[in-house]
């Protein structure tokens, strides 16, 4: 069965103090999807968040909810909850009456509060701490209040402001699974705003790449790995060496002075294009066999793999091998055509992609070091 | 003994000894006059005596509560409303707010005489109209009206206090849990403002339940208040202090146990109150 969106935004622009935070932004996010909205802080992602909570209203274009316009319906009476940036726990409140503050609202009776409480505090992994205070739980514990406080409401939309962001790396990972469990579990809508690209592409059915105001890309999180749109996709979501290059014709490609074979079509003869390669998709070779040859300007060793930079014909290339090199190496590159993906040139264009400043910066830093007596 | 320790004490100690020949040795003289006679002897007349001033007593207290209830309605949607500004807007809110306390508050509640009276602003501007004159001064409202206007600023600045920290998102979750205002309000605003109602409330009740001045000034003589006869007693020469100090350790001990009971009515909020 064909699943029916659940919220639409249309043409949605907004303003504060005359900037322009979302700018003509269309999504349609489908009934029981988990969705993300991944960019840089100030790219308009909280605000696509609050736009749908109901506390905000666009200037222009309009907030579908089950193919209803929403314009202007306060969010006291939309169907959708929000568990907030730093969880908003009310702190005269236990977490018993954390939980049943929105059944208590709608004033439901008390033996309905008290089965929905226990049930969500299963849920959440909590049962036991019913009479607790607020400010006694940890990071952790705070954000499974606020989940089981939200989703006690049966939302059918679960708007996530960066839930995860207070909490360290270990916990981080675990309540990601939780999330993702219990979305799964509850068949609830999640629209998901992170800066976060890990977190994105682990969580998400789909994920909404954004950056001022405007999406740059929409797809799973295989489309946006793989297949970038364009140079800011492309650097935000993982590491990517972003060259220019010359579409020769259909499948072959021409960057750094060579010509590669590919797997893209459809462009131009002739038209200049980016071209991305990610650095664990580049083998190093001997450098007679490379298709590229280059000398390793810094070596970073990261546990699973090495960093290493290539110098190539002025362009320093990231790239990510088990191998060990060292600074001031010859190496050749080979680089296989399913590694080479092509875009269109974008406003992104030569913005992104050359590693050379962060190579200067560790050399920088590595110079530093060796001053020190 | 602790040099650190030491010095903190040296930096205190002018602050204590004033405190011990302005704030301790007058309390203890009051205590020992109000439990002696004229002669100096021990005695409980005075306390026992107490009984005849209690319409004084009465009257101060209602009129304190009432003009306590007035200031806390006003002040409590003035404080919201300072909130939701901007920033430079809720500093000059908060600066009209303060000004006037930087007056003298004789001078202040002098003023009103001019704006109440019979031949006042208010009656001039009547008569203009044909209406008038209105009996404005020297009514219980004159007096509860002055103790609003002098001590408002007392209600506001605390409940201002406590609502400017609140988080703001604490009022969007409740509404997108399914508040509309009133239950917004109901359920978080009003709990979370209570340290500051509570510190407003003490510091707008004490010295509207003692005060003699603004009775006197704006309530012709008619209205005998607590601090009325106290300080009429006092006026009477050394006869009468004993009586006077009797009935000031009264009312004192009557507003520490308001105060235990407002601050035990308060939970355990220690934050956000400023008591003074």
């Amino acid at each position: 069965m064909e699943k029916e969106n659940i919220v639409e935004l249309k043409n949605i622009s907004v303003a504060f103090d005359g900037e322009q935070v979302l700018d003509g932004l269309n999504l349609d996010i489908v009934d029981g999807e988990f969705i993300t909205l991944l960019g840089p802080s100030g790219c308009g992602k909280t605000t696509t968040l609050r736009l749908i909570a109901g506390f905000l209203e666009p200037d222009t274009g309009d907030v579908l909810f089950e193919g209803k316009k929403i314009n202007g319906v306060p969010a006291y009476k939309r169907q959708v909850n929000t568990i907030f940036q730093r969880y908003a726990l009310f702190p005269h409140l236990n977490v018993y009456e954390n939980i049943a503050f929105g059944l208590r609202v709608k004033k439901r009776p008390e033996s309905e509060i008290k089965e929905k409480v226990a049930e969500m505090l299963k849920l959440v992994n909590l049962t036991g701490l019913e009479k607790r205070h607020t400010d006694t739980l940890s990071g952790g514990q705070q954000q499974r209040v606020a989940i089981a406080r939200a989703i006690a409401n049966h939302p059918k939309v679960l708007l996530l402001d960066e839930p995860l962001a207070a909490l360290d790396l270990k916990l981080r990972k675990d309540m990601q699974k939780e999330l993702k469990k219990i979305q799964q579990q509850l068949g609830i809508t999640f629209i998901f705003v992170t800066h976060d690209q890990e977190e994105a592409l682990t969580m998400s059915d789909r994920v909404v790449v954004m950056d001022s105001g405007r999406i740059q890309q929409v797809g799973t999180p295989q489309d946006i790995y793989n297949e970038p749109r364009n140079a800011f996709v492309a650097d935000f979501i993982g590491e990517s060496n972003i060259v220019d290059g010359k579409m020769l014709k259909d499948y072959y490609v021409e960057f750094s002075g060579q010509k590669f074979d590919c797997l893209d079509k459809g462009f131009a003869a002739g038209e200049s294009v980016d071209v991305v390669v990610r650095p664990e998709d580049v083998d190093i070779v001997e450098p007679e066999k490379g298709m590229l040859k280059g000398v390793v300007t810094s070596v970073a060793f990261l546990g699973v793999h090495y960093e290493i930079i290539v110098d190539i014909g002025g362009f320093k290339w990231m790239i990510q091998t088990t191998d060990e090199h060292f600074a001031g190496d010859s190496v050749g590159l080979y680089i296989e055509p399913d590694a080479i993906h092509i875009m269109k040139k974008s406003e992104y264009s030569g913005l992104y992609g050359d590693y050379s400043s962060y190579s200067e910066e560790i050399d920088h830093l590595s110079d530093a070091e060796e001053e020190e007596p | 003994m602790n040099k650190k320790a030491f010095g903190n004490k040296l930096v205190a100690s002018p602050y204590i000894v004033w405190s011990a020949i302005f704030i301790v040795v007058p309390l203890i003289i009051m205590v020992y006059f109000s439990l002696t006679d004229q002669n100096g002897a021990f005695t409980l007349a005075n306390i026992s005596d107490i009984g005849k001033y209690k319409k004084a007593f009465g009257i101060s207290i209602l009129y304190a509560a009432v003009a306590t209830l007035i200031t806390l309605v006003l002040a409590y949607p003035m404080a919201y409303f300072m909130t939701k500004l901007n920033i430079s807007s809720q500093r000059m809110l908060f600066m009209i707010v303060m000004i006037p306390m930087w007056m003298n508050f004789l001078i202040r509640t002098y003023s009103w005489i001019t704006i109440l009276a019979n031949t006042g602003l208010i009656n001039t501007f009547l008569s203009k109209l044909g209406l008038g004159p209105l009996r404005l001064i020297n009514t219980p409202g004159a007096v509860i009206l002055g103790m609003v206007y002098d001590f408002i600023p007392y209600m506001i600045l605390p409940l201002y206090s406590v609502m400017s920290k609140l988080d703001k998102s604490l009022l969007e979750a409740a509404e997108d849990l399914g508040s509309d205002a009133f239950t917004k309000f109901r359920r978080v605003l009003f709990p979370l403002s209570k340290p500051g109602m509570i510190s407003g409330i003490t510091m707008v009740f004490v010295p509207s339940v003692s005060t003699f001045y603004i009775s006197q000034k704006l309530g012709g003589n008619k209205t005998m208040l607590i601090g009325d006869t106290i300080e009429y007693f006092f006026n009477l020469g050394p006869t009468y202090y004993n009586i006077a100090s009797a009935i000031s350790l009264v009312l004192m001990v009557m507003i520490l146990v308001c105060l235990f009971i407002m601050n035990r009515c308060g939970g355990n909020d220690e934050d956000g109150g400023v008591l003074m």
